[in-house]
């Protein structure tokens, strides 16, 4: 009986160690915040199906030590090769501003941005801004990771809100948002992949798809 | 449709549905627009809100807009012949007017009342004529009936007309208007002011309310979140190369006129729009369809800059060599003038960077009427019952009017069961149990403010 108890204890002990070590291999993600634009239109708390705003500054979310943003400067294609504002490489150039001249804007309906990260990598977080100078919401939000250029295969979709399937690649059940100057962070919860690609589907104030910047932390995969 | 544009034609759906105009300066400016709008909406077929469409009302800001720019064919005596031919192809073509002019607001047609005013006061005063006086004070009572910021503009005339007697006319002897004249102007006036805001004497309380208007518009004047710096209409006039280049040929004119101390009526013309300018620059509440107003003297000066180019270009240069090179200068200005407008009034009308689609409504709230059609189509809704929650829901009843029922209510108040709700953000979570398994979906309606459209969860 002294015996089980013993060893009820050590592992016990054990999954204590092993959590406290996973603990310890995790830090909170340390993005750089562009300088908010709009105080923001009033938008409703504790509503049924709708994202909470934040209440200042995001809590923070916890990536592995040596968790890096891979997305900066790699190589940028879309849907649409001929922007109506700006140019492909806004999308990870590291400027968060809303001002004119930080970001591309793709033409109206159905469009995307992918990100060739150059390698196959473990993703962890992914930082979305498409416009933050005014209340917006970017309809049809479908981010998905793949190490297909193409995404014909082995696509995996960590974050999809296009609830009524405009977009044809499934009806998604994640909420719509409002956009900040705090950017929307989507968990991909260490997904493995070298493309990742981003949905939408115009906006509440017109029909064009925005992108300020993109961050896609992660690691390369071993 | 701009709000401003929905809040008029509800009030023309109003008077269709046999209502009659109830003057209320809170709510809304006078009835001329719709006394204009009505008939050509009766002609046009509508008998219903309903039946109404975006053409058909801005028709009559059209109407209004293509009467200022014939009005410029009776100016040709006090203005010539070639600044006026000049003047009404700016209207016709440059951003400006033709983005207002289509607009169904009250300024187009309160800019054809002011230049049948201007014309008709100078003939009058010329010819002593009773007719024309009346005629005058027709147009008068058109101002008012429109804006009732119409007073500004009968100070910066009177202003203008003294100051052009007293600077440019005193040494001159001049004919004086008869008295009979002033005071049949006066009635006349009198008469048809009080015939339109009574709404043809059905509403006789307007009158008290026309005299309120005058502490409810100068609080107005405040800014009520319209406020803007002092040089926000001369940088609304100059910031497209079209702008700049008929504000510097405007500059030029009113140089002359100024310097000549000319003694004609753009003399006068001068004076009336720097006042004019002082007075809208220095009101801190400001929109930029009220720059119309200054679209009339700036589009005369321009003209004359341009017939006194011409005279100086022929008398500096052969005539062969002249006419060329003034039809290719020419020929550019018109290129200038035709590409903005095609990108403000056409490509980018509605587009928020369009200095002109002031919190225009945003393209995005045209597919609400069409999501709740395709729901309601969807789900085999003949006739979808449509609850709208918001303190201010326009322009809302317009882009609704084709669903027979529709409620609107204020955040707070009960409502009933509905197959669609439409909330504001700030109303939405005080129904959130009513709202429990409609699943929200956002629409802008301004740049900025966003609405939400709910719809049943999906399983």
């Amino acid at each position: 009986m002294r015996r089980i108890v013993s060893i009820n204890l050590a592992v016990l002990a054990g999954v204590f160690v092993a959590i406290a070590a996973q603990a310890q291999d995790k830090v909170p993600l340390q993005t750089q915040l562009p300088k908010p634009l709009f105080v923001g239109t009033p938008v409703p708390l504790n509503v049924p199906n709708l994202e909470p705003p934040m209440k200042g500054k995001r809590p923070d979310f916890y990536v592995p030590a040596g968790t890096v943003n891979l997305a900066k400067n790699k190589k940028i294609t879309a849907s649409d090769n001929s922007p109506v504002v700006g140019t492909l490489d806004l999308v990870n150039d590291g400027d968060k501003a809303g001002d004119e001249g930080s970001w591309v804007e793709l033409g109206p309906g159905k469009q995307w941005v992918q990100i060739d990260l150059a390698k196959t990598a473990n993703i962890y977080a992914i930082l979305v801004w498409h416009f933050h100078s005014q209340a917006r919401v970017y309809r049809d939000v479908v981010v998905q990771v793949s190490d297909d250029a193409t995404f014909k295969s082995g696509v995996t979709t960590i974050f999809n809100n296009d609830f009524k399937n405009d977009l044809s690649l499934g009806a998604g059940k994640d909420l719509n948002y409002v956009e900040t100057y705090q950017g929307k962070l989507i968990d991909a919860k260490g997904v493995k992949g070298r493309y990742v690609r981003l949905y939408s589907n115009g906006n509440t104030t017109n029909k064009l798809n925005d992108y300020i910047e993109v961050e896609v932390w992660g690691k390369p995969a071993a | 449709m701009h709000t401003d544009e929905a809040v008029n034609a509800y009030i023309v759906g109003q008077l269709l549905a046999g209502e009659s105009f109830t003057y209320d300066p809170q709510d809304r400016h006078g009835p001329a627009l719709a006394a204009l709008a009505l008939p050509l909406a009766r002609v046009e077929g509508a008998r219903a809100f309903s039946d109404l469409t975006e053409s058909g009302v801005r028709l009559t800001s059209v109407l209004a807009g293509t009467i200022t720019i014939l009005l410029f064919g009776a100016a040709v005596e006090m203005f010539g012949f070639a600044p006026c031919l000049i003047a009404a192809g700016l209207f016709a073509i440059a951003s400006l007017p033709v983005y207002y002019d289509r607009y169904f607001i009250h300024e187009s047609l309160f800019g054809a009342a002011t230049f049948g005013l201007i014309l008709s006061a100078c003939h009058a005063w010329g010819k002593n004529s009773v007719g024309l006086a009346s005629l005058t004070a027709a147009c008068a009572a058109i101002m008012l009936a429109c804006k009732e910021t119409a007073i500004l503009h009968f100070l910066a005339l009177a202003v203008a007309v003294f100051v052009f007697w007293f600077w440019n006319l005193r040494r001159r002897s001049i004919g004086w208007i008869r008295p009979r004249v002033v005071l049949t102007a006066a009635a006349a006036f009198v008469f048809l002011s009080v015939i339109l805001f009574t709404w043809f004497g059905q509403d006789w309380k307007a009158l008290a309310a026309l005299l309120h208007a005058v502490p409810n518009f100068a609080m107005r004047a405040a800014g009520e979140g319209h406020q803007k710096p002092i040089g926000y209409y001369a940088q609304l006039l100059t910031n497209s190369w079209s702008g700049r280049m008929l504000c510097a040929l405007a500059c030029i004119g009113i140089f002359q006129i100024v310097r000549k101390r000319d003694s004609s009526t753009y003399g006068f013309l001068a004076y009336y729009f720097l006042f004019l300018a002082a007075i809208y620059s220095l009101i801190p509440y400001k929109t930029p369809w009220l720059a119309l107003n200054f679209w009339l003297p700036i589009s005369l000066f321009a003209a004359l800059a341009v017939e006194s180019l011409w005279r100086m270009s022929k008398r500096y240069l052969p005539l062969r060599a002249a006419i060329p090179a003034f039809s290719i200068l020419a020929a550019l200005a018109v290129v200038l003038i035709v590409h903005d407008t095609r990108q403000r009034v056409f490509v980018h009308a509605a587009d928020e960077t369009n200095p002109y689609a002031y919190a225009h409504t945003s393209e995005d709230l045209l597919g609400l009427p069409m999501e709740i059609s395709e729901l309601a189509r969807r789900n085999s809704i003949a006739s979808p019952r449509i609850v709208v929650i918001a303190s201010d829901p326009w322009p809302l009843p317009w882009y609704l009017r084709h669903f027979a029922q529709v409620g609107f209510w204020q955040p707070g108040q009960p409502m009933g069961e509905a197959d669609f709700y439409i909330t504001s953000t700030e109303a939405a979570e005080q129904y959130k149990d009513r709202l429990h398994n409609f699943r929200p979906d956002f629409f802008g309606v301004r740049p900025g403010v966003l609405i939400l459209l709910w719809l049943p969860a999906p399983k």
